[in-house]
């Protein structure tokens, strides 16, 4: 299995798109932080534990490009159809979607961790240079970061779910972007009550966003609401590959 | 007992049978060339074969197991298909790296199989770069990775040149020589001719004949075109001789596995007159044609 989880991450690390895309992501973080800070609703001050927490949701910045790379790690083994040398050399499909989930977590986690750690190093000095007092809101930021981790983690297992069951590669994409940009960002604003339930708002409310306030779930209904949509892309996904043909 | 064994195997999408009924074997030692023209199912077969697309009934088998439930399928088989991808993105090198790690390969098999195929200099160069005949030596060093026993190959001389066949021939007969065991698809009879020993030839899913190369060569060479005005009474005599022979024309008969003795004997035995006698050797390629040919039209 361990050799099977190398195979996945090298797979990754071969392709140039994989690095841009890391880089793409870090450069976002201290975006969301400047977002965060300057373009804050009126209502919510920085110094709140509301404004807290949407400074250091930038930590989750990864979350759509994680989805994103879980997509093309399954779907873009049909799209270029390396498929078949994958299911040659480890005829086991089960075990093939299991080093894809755990490789895409990985890098999820990784990923979380570093625009975490990014987060940290951009916003804490930023935050005392604008003389907001952090004391008292350790536990939000540890809560929001660890939460963004976890999303993070987690969108890469929708993602290589969902490029089980949608193997064009390019139709999953686009669907998990429109979706990710505007069916979940209308549903959150128009309709929070069905919105806190889809998986984006779920994400948002686990990685600590509070701007949609009131209408996401509390942060643990929403870790274990992204859980329970992770599993249940992944599930359905390799049920999927196990029974199709392959070309 | 034969390395490969297909076993009555069918596949039907919808209601169109892909193959049907199959029944072929390949033995050790020998490479057997898989022919058939395009869309004779012949990639669908060895698709079953290696357990990427799941038969509707019968058997594939690979040293007595299916392909699935291989110990070590990397160090057992390598295969090729028509459809094998690469990213056009990556590498050649990290190409066999990403198969050689998921294959519990050491990674010196990597550059071993990228020398043995030709390719050692272009080991750093990204796929999209890659003329055909590259992309197909590079599916060729990713089944010879893991040093198998038994090969299989879906067309491997498309986009080759000229020198790279002579090249893939030479191979193949050295891998077959020491003992391994080759199956190798192809559309073209003559481009296989000079490499295999067997032929499995299938037209529409179905099995037209599987022989030896011997056999199947001397069937070919022995025909007789003869220009008669009683083209229908010369079919009958030579039929009564037990001499196949068709009309092919208004005073044309062609007859098969024969000699111009043979024909002249019964036509001057049934008093008939003959313009013009020849003897053919229909070639390989046309044997082929006709084979595949009389199973119906090409899908």
């Amino acid at each position: 299995m361990t050799d099977l989880i190398r195979a996945e991450l090298l797979k990754l690390r071969t392709l140039r798109i994989f690095w841009w895309t890391i880089a793409a992501t870090i450069a976002f973080v201290p975006v969301s932080i400047a977002q965060a800070i300057f373009a804050k609703p009126p209502s919510v001050g920085l110094d709140s534990s509301e404004g807290i927490r949407n400074v250091f949701s930038a930590g989750a910045s990864g979350g759509v490009l994680v989805l994103l790379i879980g997509i093309v790690v399954m779907a873009g083994e049909f799209r270029h159809n390396t498929v078949t040398s994958t299911f040659l050399i480890t005829p086991d499909r089960k075990r093939v979607i299991a080093a894809k989930l755990a490789a895409s977590s990985l890098v999820g986690v990784a990923l979380g961790i570093i625009t975490s750690l990014l987060t940290l190093a951009i916003a804490l000095p930023w935050l005392a240079n604008r003389h907001v007092t952090l004391a008292g809101h350790g536990t939000d930021i540890a809560v929001v970061l660890l939460g963004g981790i976890a999303a993070t983690a987690i969108s890469a297992l929708v993602g290589v779910g969902f490029g089980a069951l949608v193997t064009n590669q390019t139709l999953a994409i686009a669907v998990a972007l429109i979706w990710s940009f505007a069916v979940d960002g209308m549903l959150a604003s128009f309709l929070p009550g069905v919105g806190r339930w889809t998986p984006g708002g779920a994400a948002s409310a686990l990685s600590g966003v509070a701007t949609a306030n009131g209408g996401l779930l509390p942060i643990w209904a929403a870790a274990a609401l992204f859980t329970a949509y992770g599993l249940a892309f992944a599930g359905a996904g390799s049920r999927l590959i196990m029974r199709r043909d392959i070309p | 007992m034969p390395a490969i064994e297909i076993n009555g195997l069918s596949k039907r999408f919808g209601g169109v049978a892909a193959v049907d009924d199959l029944s072929f074997t390949a033995r050790q030692g020998a490479v057997t060339g898989f022919l058939g023209p395009n869309g004779a199912g012949k990639t669908t077969t060895l698709r079953m074969l290696l357990g990427l697309a799941s038969p509707t009934s019968g058997s594939a088998t690979i040293d007595g197991k299916p392909y699935a439930q291989l110990a070590d399928p990397a160090r057992h088989v390598g295969a090729v298909l028509e459809t094998t991808g690469f990213h056009p993105g990556r590498r050649a090198r990290d190409h066999l790296r990403v198969l050689a790690a998921a294959g519990g390969l050491p990674s010196a098999c990597v550059d071993e199989a990228l020398g043995q195929v030709g390719l050692a200099e272009a080991a750093n160069r990204r796929v999209k770069g890659f003329s055909l005949g590259m992309r197909q030596r590079l599916g060729l060093a990713s089944a010879l990775l893991g040093r198998p026993a038994v090969l299989i190959l879906d067309e491997p001389a498309n986009g080759l040149d000229p020198e790279g066949v002579h090249w893939l021939r030479q191979f193949l007969r050295g891998f077959a020589g020491n003992g391994g065991t080759v199956l190798v698809s192809s559309h073209l009879l003559a481009e296989v001719a000079h490499t295999v020993d067997e032929v499995v030839i299938i037209a529409n899913g179905r099995l037209v004949t599987q022989s030896s190369l011997a056999d199947l060569t001397s069937r070919s060479q022995s025909g007789v075109r003869v220009r008669t005005p009683d083209a229908e009474a010369l079919r009958g005599a030579l039929a009564a001789e037990e001499i196949a022979a068709e009309l092919v024309g208004a005073e044309m008969v062609m007859a098969y596995q024969t000699t111009t003795e043979a024909v002249g004997l019964t036509a001057a035995g049934a008093g008939l007159v003959i313009y013009e006698m020849t003897a053919e050797r229909l070639d390989l390629e046309e044997m082929f044609l006709e084979l595949t040919n009389n199973q119906g039209a090409i899908r």
